[in-house]
């Protein structure tokens, strides 16, 4: 069995750590580029969500390297992504590719499934300590994963070396993926703090403050969403990403409850009261709270037709009203155009500076 | 008497007697806004966020029609009404999206949630229930105008299951000439039921010669049945119903059908992948039959539909002249 999973930004380095740690042999995904794209969107349906068309095209390249089996997530409404599975499936078979599709699905659909996949996604069997521990340290590394990416956001803006803060990240990030104990885990994991420690940073002052929310794929993939952040961070903006595969994994799963996310969907309760699938509540949430935090714009980020954001959307046109607050909506498909989306993304930011100028000469006259 | 308003949209066109019947005993007026026309489209469009489907946008007309007119706004927040499956999280959300595009006074929204996923009936009568007591009644008179809403539903139902389209049964139209060919009109009840956005579709196919078969036409169990051929059902309702309809000619072409049409609106989530299992099914197993998606927004012209579906007839026509000349002819040979 060779396996591979759809990309999410570093899903990849903590899946690869454990399913080769469980025994699985794993065919990486070659890294999304415009062919994966191009891929995707040659054979999915049209009016789709893109990051089926992006996951379908991971899938393809990734058999085209040797994959035989794949590993995907399953749902149950009423957002697309939990059907995603049986439209890429149906696509691959009339491709006429022999590959097996793992499922891990909802036990709503049935127990034995979900144990039959549980157990192809764990490999051979393992004592549970190991087990355990294996499981525990993917996990340790995906958080890190995530760490280093706040980093990276929270940094930019302020950094004098903005080339080398990648690289430091990166490499990081990179000497992860060859991670086997650990001890090596928190030998990285030190080493990286401590270059970033000691990364050159500008005099700290008054910088505008952009909150990214928005449905999970696109507002976390970067070659997927343009690179907004680094956008963002290169013209001197402090960003916050509300959306992170650790607070989506928590939350799906049923048995832990994740303190962020129950925080920000009781702070959009007056506005969305109810879960409409996908993201919709945490992006009106999420948007609140950076309003009440004192952010000074917010990027809504969500792929093109997606429907739980754009009941966001909606409901969001009176949250800015009503805290007075910017947001950018940006949806996302194969037709959006990097040129097009800096040229918004930097008026967007002159629209804050302008603004903040504003709110200052006000206070000053009176 | 207080004024209950009842948008002309979605659900509309499956509640419609349920909820009249029910308001109506429970003593209030119902109004109904207006059909479709030029004008509700342009309050939709004109309210809406842009990129929504064009339904809500149609529906969130009907709403600016009816607000100023009415003491309350009839909009359960109908999340499921089968159980495990869902409604498009558009129809989740619609409450909210009316309440925050209109600043609507929450008093006066009846938005009880009515959801049967994991409760089944309990969560249908909680539903109902609830809307009672916000509107002040006892629980005993809000179950029988349940009860009696309910007959009336399951009349209207019926009637639909023998062949009268929503639209005619609401408004009273004279109902369609029947033609022993019909065509399969795949679509959610409010593209189907609509004329106005549907741009006469119905009509249009009748003077081509054609009745139309729809899958509320067909029984529940046979919808059910057909369901089971795929490995995953999807969690909409109401898709589930246009896939298992699909599937159930696919696999055993009666009523007269000879050809498919979906009617889907441009943007419309649940659509964009129940429909590609139907294509997909359906050229596996019927190639011959022949298909026509319908994609429809507020910037679909009726011209362009008129040719399409002409091409489509000819289609029918064709194909089957096609089958007959392949019988061996008496002067062959």
């Amino acid at each position: 069995m060779k396996a591979t999973f759809p990309h999410l930004l570093h899903l990849d380095v903590a899946l690869g750590f454990l399913y080769s740690s469980l025994g699985i042999d794993v065919v990486y995904p070659p890294p999304i580029t415009k062919k994966t794209i191009d891929i995707g969107v040659k054979l999915a349906p049209q009016n789709a969500c893109f990051p089926l068309k992006v996951t379908l095209g991971n899938f393809i390249e990734s058999i085209e390297k040797g994959a035989d089996t794949l590993f995907m997530a399953g749902g149950v409404g009423p957002c697309r992504f939990g059907y995603y599975a049986q439209i890429q499936r149906i696509i691959l078979e009339d491709l006429g590719y022999q590959v097996r599709f793992v499922l891990l699905d909802h036990p709503r659909y049935g127990w034995i499934p979900f144990l039959q996949a549980l157990r192809a996604m764990s490999g051979r069997v393992l004592s549970p300590l190991r087990l355990k521990r294996t499981v525990s340290l993917a996990w340790k590394i995906l958080r890190f994963t995530e760490d280093l990416e706040a980093q990276r956001r929270a940094l930019r803006c302020r950094v004098v070396d903005k080339d080398l803060l990648d690289n430091v990240i990166d490499g990081a990030i990179d000497r992860l993926r060859s991670v086997s104990s650990e001890a090596e885990f928190e030998r990285i994991k030190r080493e990286a703090e401590e270059a970033i420690n000691a990364l050159e940073l500008h005099e700290a002052q008054k910088l505008l403050r952009v909150g990214i929310v928005g449905e999970v794929y696109v507002a976390q993939e970067k070659r997927i969403n343009f690179n907004v952040e680094k956008l963002l961070g290169d013209l001197g903006v402090y960003v916050h990403n509300s959306v992170s595969t650790v607070e989506y994994v928590l939350h799906t799963l049923p048995f832990t409850k994740s303190k962020e996310k129950l925080e920000a969907w009781q702070m959009a309760k007056p506005y969305l009261r109810r879960f409409v699938g996908g993201e919709g509540i945490d992006s009106v949430g999420s948007t609140i709270r950076y309003a009440k935090q004192g952010f000074d714009g917010v990027v809504h980020l969500y792929p093109f037709t997606c429907m739980p954001e754009i009941v966001a959307k909606s409901v969001l046109t009176r949250v800015k009203e009503d805290f007075n607050l910017p947001i950018l909506h940006l949806a996302i498909d194969e037709h959006s155009g990097e040129a097009g989306l800096i040229t918004r993304v930097e008026a967007f930011v002159d629209v804050l500076e302008r603004r903040k100028m504003n709110s200052k000469e006000k206070v000053e006259v009176w | 008497m207080k004024k209950v308003g009842l948008p002309r949209g979605l659900l509309f066109y499956r509640f419609y007697f349920l909820w009249k019947t029910f308001l109506e005993e429970l003593g209030f007026e119902v109004v109904v806004s207006p059909p479709t026309n030029k004008e509700v489209v342009h309050w939709g469009l004109t309210n809406s966020v842009d990129e929504i489907c064009f339904p809500v946008k149609v529906f969130l007309g009907h709403v600016f029609s009816l607000i100023d007119r009415v003491d309350f706004l009839f909009l359960p927040r109908m999340v499921s009404f089968h159980k495990n499956e869902y409604n498009c999280p558009k129809i989740l959300g619609l409450p909210d999206i009316v309440r925050n595009l209109f600043r609507y006074p929450d008093e006066n929204l009846l938005d009880s949630e009515v959801n049967m996923r994991d409760r089944g009936v309990r969560g249908w009568l909680q539903g109902y229930l609830e809307i009672g007591r916000k509107l002040g009644k006892s629980e005993r008179e809000t179950m029988r105008a349940l009860s009696l809403a309910e007959e009336k539903h399951r009349s209207f139902r019926e009637q639909v299951r023998s062949g009268l389209l929503p639209e005619v049964l609401i408004d009273g139209k004279k109902p369609f000439p029947s033609f022993p060919e019909k065509v399969l009109l795949l679509g959610h009840p409010y593209l189907v039921s609509d004329s106005y956005i549907n741009m006469n579709l119905v009509q249009k196919l009748a003077d081509l010669g054609f009745s139309v078969f729809t899958s509320e036409m067909l029984p529940e169990k046979d919808i059910r049945k057909a369901l089971k051929l795929v490995p995953k059902i999807s969690f909409w309702t109401i898709s589930n119903e246009i896939l298992g309809t699909a599937l159930h000619f696919i696999r055993n072409r009666g009523e007269g059908v000879q050809g498919l049409i979906h009617l889907v609106s441009f943007e419309c989530g649940p659509d964009s992948l129940v429909g590609e299992v139907i294509e997909r099914v359906l050229k596996r197993e019927r190639e011959e039959l022949p298909y026509l998606r319908l994609e429809i927004d507020e910037h679909t012209g009726e011209a362009g539909v008129v040719t399409r579906l002409e091409a489509f007839v000819d289609m029918i026509r064709w194909r089957r002249r096609e089958v007959e000349s392949n019988f061996s002819s008496p002067f062959a040979s």
